[in-house]
């Protein structure tokens, strides 16, 4: 890849976490349960893009026209929040916490969640990196589930001698 | 003198396998080991204090992360309690519904569930089997790849899979390098063949997470947990890096499962005297709690492992059911070869075939074996009809039905076509008319032409660094006069916004509905209930065109 390049995806890399960031809010949806699945199908006016277009916006039609990018397809925290309920109402409450956990990664970049991935392997951090990734989720993100998740491996991985430490 | 019986019967297949007395301190019994933890369970302000005989002071990674996720401890303590035989009898029993035995099986712990598998017959857990799949009817899985890393290949047999039935389809790669052209390629095939199909790429983890949000693939399974912390470490990942991961995955609307199987921990040296199956059960519990919808698995990669002891191929069924117990959906494995002999490999699928799983095999080769990637599959194309006679013989539904040649051929000269489109719409290196015939009429990549190795992978770097995504895909197809096959590819990206595919055993009918666990939920709890195949599907399965029809006499 050239330099050039490399900057031309950066850049589109930047403006993609900003489109995100920029959907307009939305408040709380009420609550969903399995009778509502799926929602796509049973309450599509439940969902809309990670820019905030409506589900029954997206169309091959204004694909093909030139009026959706790959940004339009992405699932918004919102959505994910939906799925978890109706999770909940089947009892898988791990999946649950899961999709919960997946809401608050929406925000985070492609190339940094795969950056936190990695660093979580084992003996690829210090205990005191994974604690910053932990702060950084938290404040940066507004990903609490996240962060607790990487301060719990933080003390584990130090306890268990599976830190960068211990290489 | 050598007796004349024992000359003939050492020239059977069966005995080209390998098989070992038990040996409990390294792991090489498949279960009820002396080795495995007396089940145990103390809670504590609700905080896991004992886990199966450890304290938590003791308590490796994968103690913790199980007890600290992984069991539902409201009526833990209660269910703990309850006689493991009086739990395998509920299992059993059609008249305890699913709901109440996955009450109980969620909220006990490893080596409980253990225990409880362990009382067992293989008859005994295939009609538990039966009744706690996730999803209402069962399904299959193929493997689409080849030696040359073939793409119109793969788009052809992908094509030709799709109207054979499959469900969900995965590729591989020989060289690292083509596995952008690999998921087109069997995502485009897959769909040519019937719309919604489910396609992925298994590669290195992060690759693949990479290719499923440009939207090359439409999920993931190849995200491995092990039952020991040492081969964990081995593996260069931890419960906590793949419950990340699995939120990642999730967080760009990507369905995924994770992968584990008996058998690996004995190869890498780290089993800790446990039995294969308790291991399994560590395994699954880490797919729980990472709250991973389901998991791949029945030995896998390593059912060579199991298979050599007494009672491995007994203990995979137990894994595939411990699956179900924790309410995930499973792709039963039935994958890798691991015998000489016919009349074993069989056998050893019919434990998941006639109760039907999930995905029933999670790789049947779409390709002669020597075209597989996955190191050769139990089941491959050269078998499909044998595959489809055992259906009609017993009148299960193991997810296939029979083909008429024409079709047949129609559809792999589609799904090549629809690769040369759109090759040449992206500006990709070129796919020429011979190569499509070829393509259309192969058994294998023997009868495939070679390609130029080095254009294309200058190709595939071309097509990466300009970030082409599954816009670009949809797109180009179009303009190459293949819209329904671009509305496919752009269906299976409207799934990855609304999510619903996201949920337990999901798969996505022809005309765009997203079936799943939520939805239809496994109902059996006795005679004529549940799945039952429908006089259509009869009639599809029993047409094989080589029957002889009385009325043509």
């Amino acid at each position: 890849m050239t330099q050039e390049q490399m900057l031309e995806q950066i850049v589109k890399q930047v403006m993609s976490s900003m489109s995100t960031a920029a959907a307009p809010a939305t408040g709380a949806t009420g609550t969903v349960s399995k009778a509502d699945y799926p929602i796509g199908d049973k309450r599509p006016e439940l969902i809309f893009s990670a820019t905030g277009k409506a589900y029954k916006e997206l169309t091959l039609d204004k694909l093909l026209a030139g009026q959706l990018t790959p940004e339009d397809l992405r699932i918004r925290p919102e959505t994910l929040e939906l799925q978890a309920q109706v999770a909940e109402s089947v009892k898988r409450d791990a999946f649950a916490r899961n999709l919960r956990r997946a809401a608050e990664l929406i925000a985070v970049p492609d190339a940094r969640l795969l950056e936190i991935y990695n660093a979580l392997r084992p003996y690829k951090s210090t205990k005191d990196e994974l604690l910053a990734i932990a702060a950084e989720l938290k404040n940066q993100f507004n990903a609490p589930i996240s962060a607790s998740l990487v301060a719990e491996a933080a003390e584990v991985y130090y306890n268990r001698k599976r830190s960068k430490e211990f290489l | 003198m050598k007796s004349k019986r024992f000359e003939a019967l050492a020239a059977r297949p069966v005995k080209k396998d390998g098989f070992v007395k038990e040996w409990p301190e390294v792991g090489l019994i498949a279960m009820n080991s002396p080795g495995d933890p007396v089940p145990s369970l103390r809670v504590e302000n609700g905080v896991v204090v004992e886990l199966d005989g450890k304290k938590r002071a003791e308590f490796d990674m994968l103690d913790t992360f199980i007890a600290n996720y992984a069991i539902r401890l409201e009526k833990a303590q209660e269910y703990m309690a309850m006689d493991s035989i009086k739990i395998a009898n509920m299992l059993v029993d059609i008249n305890v519904p699913r709901d109440i035995v996955v009450d109980i099986t969620t909220s006990i712990t490893p080596a409980k569930i253990t225990e409880v598998l362990g009382h067992m017959t293989v008859l005994e857990m295939m009609m538990a089997q039966s009744k706690m799949r996730a999803r209402l009817m069962p399904s299959n899985q193929c493997h689409v790849t080849n030696v040359k890393d073939n793409m119109v290949q793969i788009a052809a047999d992908a094509a030709e899979a799709a109207i054979r039935g499959f469900d969900e389809m995965e590729t591989t790669v020989g060289i690292g390098r083509y596995a952008p052209f690999n998921a087109l390629a069997i995502m485009v095939g897959a769909n040519v063949g019937r719309p919604g199909i489910l396609t992925q790429c298994a590669v290195e983890e992060a690759t693949e997470l990479d290719l499923g949000m440009k939207g090359y693939t439409a999920y993931a399974e190849t995200i491995s947990v092990y039952g020991t912390e040492p081969v964990f470490m081995d593996g260069d990942d931890t419960p906590y890096s793949k419950a990340f991961l699995a939120s990642s995955y999730a967080s760009r609307g990507l369905k995924m499962r994770f992968t584990s199987g008996s058998g690996s921990e004995v190869q890498m040296g780290y089993a800790e005297g446990k039995s294969m199956l308790y291991l399994e059960a560590r395994c699954l519990y880490i797919t729980k709690g990472a709250g991973v919808q389901g998991s791949q698995n029945g030995s896998v990669s390593c059912i060579g492992v199991p298979a050599g002891v007494p009672g491995g191929i007994r203990e995979v069924l137990a894994e595939n059911l411990l699956a179900a117990c924790l309410d995930l959906e499973c792709a039963s494995s039935n994958d890798q070869t691991f015998t000489h002999s016919d009349l074993r490999r069989v056998a050893r699928s019919l434990m998941q075939m006639v109760p039907g799983t999930d995905y029933i095999c999670s790789g049947y080769s779409a390709t002669p074996n020597y075209d597989n990637m996955f190191a050769g599959s139990n089941w491959d194309a050269d078998d499909y009809d044998d595959w489809n006679v055992i259906q009609r013989d017993l009148k299960i539904d193991g997810g296939l039905q029979p083909v008429g040649e024409e079709e047949l051929v129609a559809v792999r000269a589609k799904g090549a076509r629809a690769m040369q489109i759109l090759f040449r719409e992206l500006g990709l290196t070129e796919i020429t008319d011979a190569e499509v015939e070829a393509a259309t009429y192969a058994r294998g990549s023997q009868d495939m032409p070679d390609r130029d190795v080095v254009a294309d992978l200058k190709s595939v770097e071309d097509l990466m660094g300009r970030g082409a995504t599954a816009v670009d895909f949809i797109k180009a197809l179009d303009r190459g006069g293949m819209r329904d096959v671009a509305e496919s590819i752009f269906n299976i990206q409207l799934q990855k916004c609304a999510g619903d595919y996201l949920h337990t055993a999901s798969k996505l009918s022809a005309t765009w509905e997203c079936i799943s666990a939520v939805n239809y939920p496994n109902t059996y709890h006795g005679v004529k209930t549940g799945y039952v195949i429908s006089d259509e599907r009869w009639a599809q399965i029993q047409d094989i065109p080589w029957a002889v029809d009385p009325a043509s006499i």
